[in-house]
């Protein structure tokens, strides 16, 4: 008897700042990927765009993002857009935002297949991002050893990378990583595309054309609000990030919060 | 008051686009954003002409359908459209020779918008009007990438002469890969380094190769193409069953047009 597939939502969190049909690809590959290894149904996909407290450069408000990413999504029938994420008071840990959705995804899940058939595998939530994020891990203060821990050991990652080599190496480089090596998916991007948020707003920034790199109701919607300036991308230029800041104040705390 | 004048422009670009994507739509807005931006330029239409059957490339699928996944693909461009004069001729057509048959009927619309004014005018102003038209004019530019460009250097795909027309009489609006050097190109060649002031280079700083073989690839492996070309375009394909492996079969042992002549 064949081993049923384990349910699988993909989880990126990042800035959309703005969404782009970049960020919509990689949910579209890792679904694709996940499917092939046999092992996985993917059953949804969650967009959380981070809140205005992460306190990155040229981050605009969170309720633009939140919009253009539910313009963007609308003509998508598996991957929405979350607030929660974004209306946290303070800057939330990307593990913390995994707790909370993996929580809400077993109650649904358990709600709807009822407690009689346990033989059905538990749904998991895995965090899906780009081949720049594993290098992310090395940079002081950004991340906690313990929460890199749960994110790749209990949670899991989805990684898509532009054709290079350079995520695996990541993980090749790094102990903690290469101990959870099975955990971590990594997806290939055969078409160079270096198309990224950032690109998008300097494109913006100087009147050129990004159609086709995003959802016309997106273009449509930065213009009607007048988003992505000079002034814009000036924002929170001299702040530090809110993780850097949070995480030298705290203890290091296990998984009580 | 005559300050410098302002070149109207109409891009052209020709190709299978078996099928078209949203690479092959930014490239007109990346030409158009080049050209308007050196001042001299003003771009007021762009043309997507997709080649006939009759061309044999390996894969091509029938006309009717790449006409129609590109009209559904220009929906939502203000100044995009596609024209399927090339598609319709029975045999393959020389792109000198598309571009030619498109300038004709753009200074055929022009003379007929000019008659129409001239009524209007008194006779030595018309005749002002006239000369300041045909010297600042209406331009035709071929759009293409770098590999067209270079595709100028293989024996036997493109006739001197032809190449001479599209360059020396029109222009040519490269969009560069990351991966070539045009510069290096039309140095090392006599005909294309004397006419290289018509000769745009467009420098694609955000690498976007989403390339129609690609997407035919994955397509027949059952992959999602979405966000690479436009939902209405995968609803199309994937109404009419296009791009299978039989379909990339087509032409497989058969002589590229160009070549056979």
């Amino acid at each position: 008897m064949a081993a049923r597939r384990v349910p699988l939502v993909l989880l990126a969190c990042g800035s959309f700042n703005p969404i782009t049909n970049q960020h919509m690809r990689l949910f579209e590959l890792a679904r694709d990927h996940m499917h092939s290894t046999g092992q996985y149904q993917v059953v949804g996909g969650i967009v959380s765009p981070v809140s205005d407290s992460y306190g990155k450069q040229g981050l605009v408000l969170a309720k633009h993002r939140v919009a253009m990413a539910e313009l963007a999504l609308q003509s998508s029938n598996w991957v929405t857009v979350d607030e929660w994420e974004s209306q946290q008071p303070d800057w939330t840990e990307t593990v913390v935002t995994m707790r909370y959705h993996y929580g809400r995804i077993l109650k649904e899940y358990e709600r709807s297949v009822g407690m009689h058939n346990n033989s059905n595998p538990s749904p998991q939530l895995k965090l899906l991002c780009g081949a720049d994020f594993l290098d992310t891990f090395k940079i002081p203060g950004l991340w906690r050893d313990d929460h890199v821990e749960e994110l790749v050991g209990h949670f899991g990652l989805v990684c898509v990378s532009r054709g290079e080599l350079q995520p695996e190496r990541a993980v090749h480089e790094s102990d903690l990583l290469s101990y959870h090596r099975h955990n971590i998916f990594h997806v290939r991007e055969w078409v160079k595309n270096e198309t990224s948020a950032t690109e998008v707003r300097r494109a913006l920034r100087r009147g050129l054309s990004v159609k086709y790199l995003l959802p016309d109701s997106v273009i449509e919607y930065i213009h009607r609000h007048n988003l992505y300036t000079e002034d814009s991308e000036m924002r929170n230029k001299s702040a530090v990030l809110r993780p850097l800041v949070k995480q030298a104040q705290e203890p290091v705390k296990s998984l009580d919060d | 008051m005559e300050g410098h004048s302002i070149t109207k422009v109409v891009l052209l670009a020709c190709g299978s686009f078996n099928p078209i994507t949203n690479m092959h739509m930014r490239m007109f807005e990346l030409a158009r954003d080049h050209l308007e931006d050196t001042g001299q330029y003003k771009v007021v239409r762009g043309i997507i002409s997709p080649v006939g059957d009759a061309y044999k490339k390996k894969g091509l699928i029938e006309a009717c359908h790449r006409l129609e996944m590109t009209r559904l693909a220009t929906e939502s461009s203000d100044w995009v459209m596609v024209d399927s004069w090339e598609s319709l001729q029975p045999e393959w057509v020389e792109t000198a020779k598309v571009v030619r048959h498109h300038y004709e009927e753009l200074l055929e619309a022009e003379q007929n918008f000019d008659d129409v004014d001239t009524i209007k005018y008194a006779k030595k102003r018309r005749i002002e009007e006239n000369y300041h038209k045909h010297r600042d004019g209406l331009q035709l530019m071929l759009l293409c990438g770098a590999d067209v460009l270079e595709s100028f250097g293989i024996p036997n795909m493109w006739k001197q002469e032809d190449i001479a027309e599209i360059v020396g009489r029109h222009g040519l609006v490269c969009i560069t890969r990351s991966n070539s050097d045009p510069y290096k190109f039309i140095h090392q060649s006599d005909l294309l380094w004397k006419y290289r002031k018509n000769i745009h280079i467009v420098r694609e700083w955000v690498t976007n190769d989403i390339s129609a073989t690609h997407v035919r690839r994955s397509l027949r492996r059952g992959q999602s193409v979405r966000y690479l070309l436009p939902d209405s375009v995968i609803h199309y394909i994937k109404e009419h069953d296009l791009y299978s492996s039989e379909s990339e079969q087509k032409n497989a042992d058969v002589v590229l047009a160009p070549l056979q002549r």
